[in-house]
């Protein structure tokens, strides 16, 4: 199948008071997700977490961006990183390959008053449902609970 | 690691070989790009050399255990259903010790997968012979193995 090269790969963070904290998960065509977060507060060390989902949990993460129409978007008038964070959304499927990147969305009014408010508001849900489903995936194999951020 | 050898749930780590990041490596051939990201430079915390702990190593066939249990997949849920909707028909095939029945973060309805967990394997493949293709609430839902003992060669075929 064409799509067996999906792939995709999710960045949150910042660099500030505690060294560069972040968000990091990905998932690869073989299944392989790989989840970091890194916060050096209160000295936390990073968590490095990996194990292979099934075909059956890839072939939801693609419905979940299907439905969300990801690939439509562009990035070109969303707000640039800046101090306040990084976001970066790197989906490969279908033939497509999408990198967006933007600052870290403190809230859906920030979305609203920006100059692509219909795109951002679908990026800001969708990394809401990818997170949602990763710190599931992670919390129900490993039994740590991600630090959501 | 301080974690490493204690108790039962010990931890296998493994030293990556060095290995470029996805990005560079599936991209080649591959058909339209759009986005700001591809013009960034890469950042230094790149995957590199990174060890990242798996619950055991990679390879083999099959479904793979978590640390306290076995972890079912379902998609193909009602939109409107409820945590116990889901725990009721999991409970006939042995205790549940686990559900997690996410909502879309827009709407607020149920978006459509959950996570279910048995303590043993057992249980959860009853479950999936007894689940899978049946009805909730009027909807066909499916159940798979969430997790599995994948290899790094690949995409792999069936579920």
């Amino acid at each position: 199948m064409a799509d067996s090269q999906f792939y995709l790969r999710y960045y949150v963070g910042h660099t500030g008071k505690y060294g560069h904290e972040f968000l990091e998960f990905e998932f690869r065509p073989d299944g392989e997700m790989r989840y970091r977060n890194n916060s050096n507060y209160k000295n936390d060390t990073e968590i490095r977490k990996k194990a292979y989902v099934s075909q059956a949990v890839l072939d939801e993460l693609k419905r979940i961006i299907e439905d969300a129409e990801i690939m439509k978007e562009d990035d070109n008038n969303w707000p640039m990183p800046d101090r306040v964070g990084k976001q970066e959304l790197e989906i490969k499927m279908n033939g497509e390959h999408i990198c967006f990147n933007t600052t870290k969305l403190g809230s859906v009014l920030q979305v609203q008053q920006s100059k692509d408010p219909d795109g951002l508001r679908i990026f800001y849900y969708l990394v809401q449902d990818l997170k949602c489903f990763v710190f599931s995936l992670i919390s129900a194999h490993f039994k740590i609970q991600p630090i959501q951020k | 690691m301080s974690d490493h050898g204690d108790g039962p749930e010990h931890m296998e780590e493994e030293q990556e070989p060095q290995q470029q990041r996805i990005r560079s490596t599936v991209v080649a051939g591959a058909g339209k790009k759009k986005g700001r990201g591809f013009h960034e430079p890469e950042r230094e915390e790149g995957d590199g050399n990174a060890r990242y702990e798996a619950l055991e190593p990679a390879g083999g066939s099959g479904p793979a255990k978590s640390v306290e249990g076995w972890v079912l997949f379902v998609t193909g849920l009602h939109e409107e259903a409820q945590e116990e909707d889901v725990a009721e028909a999991f409970a006939d095939y042995g205790d549940v010790k686990n559900v997690y029945l996410n909502l879309d973060r827009q709407t607020g309805y149920v978006k459509g997968y959950a996570l279910i967990e048995y303590a043993t394997e057992k249980e959860a493949r009853e479950a999936i012979k007894g689940l899978d293709g049946s009805e909730l609430l009027g909807q066909t839902i499916h159940i798979y193995w969430a997790f599995v003992r994948g290899t790094s060669k690949g995409p792999r075929r069936g579920r």
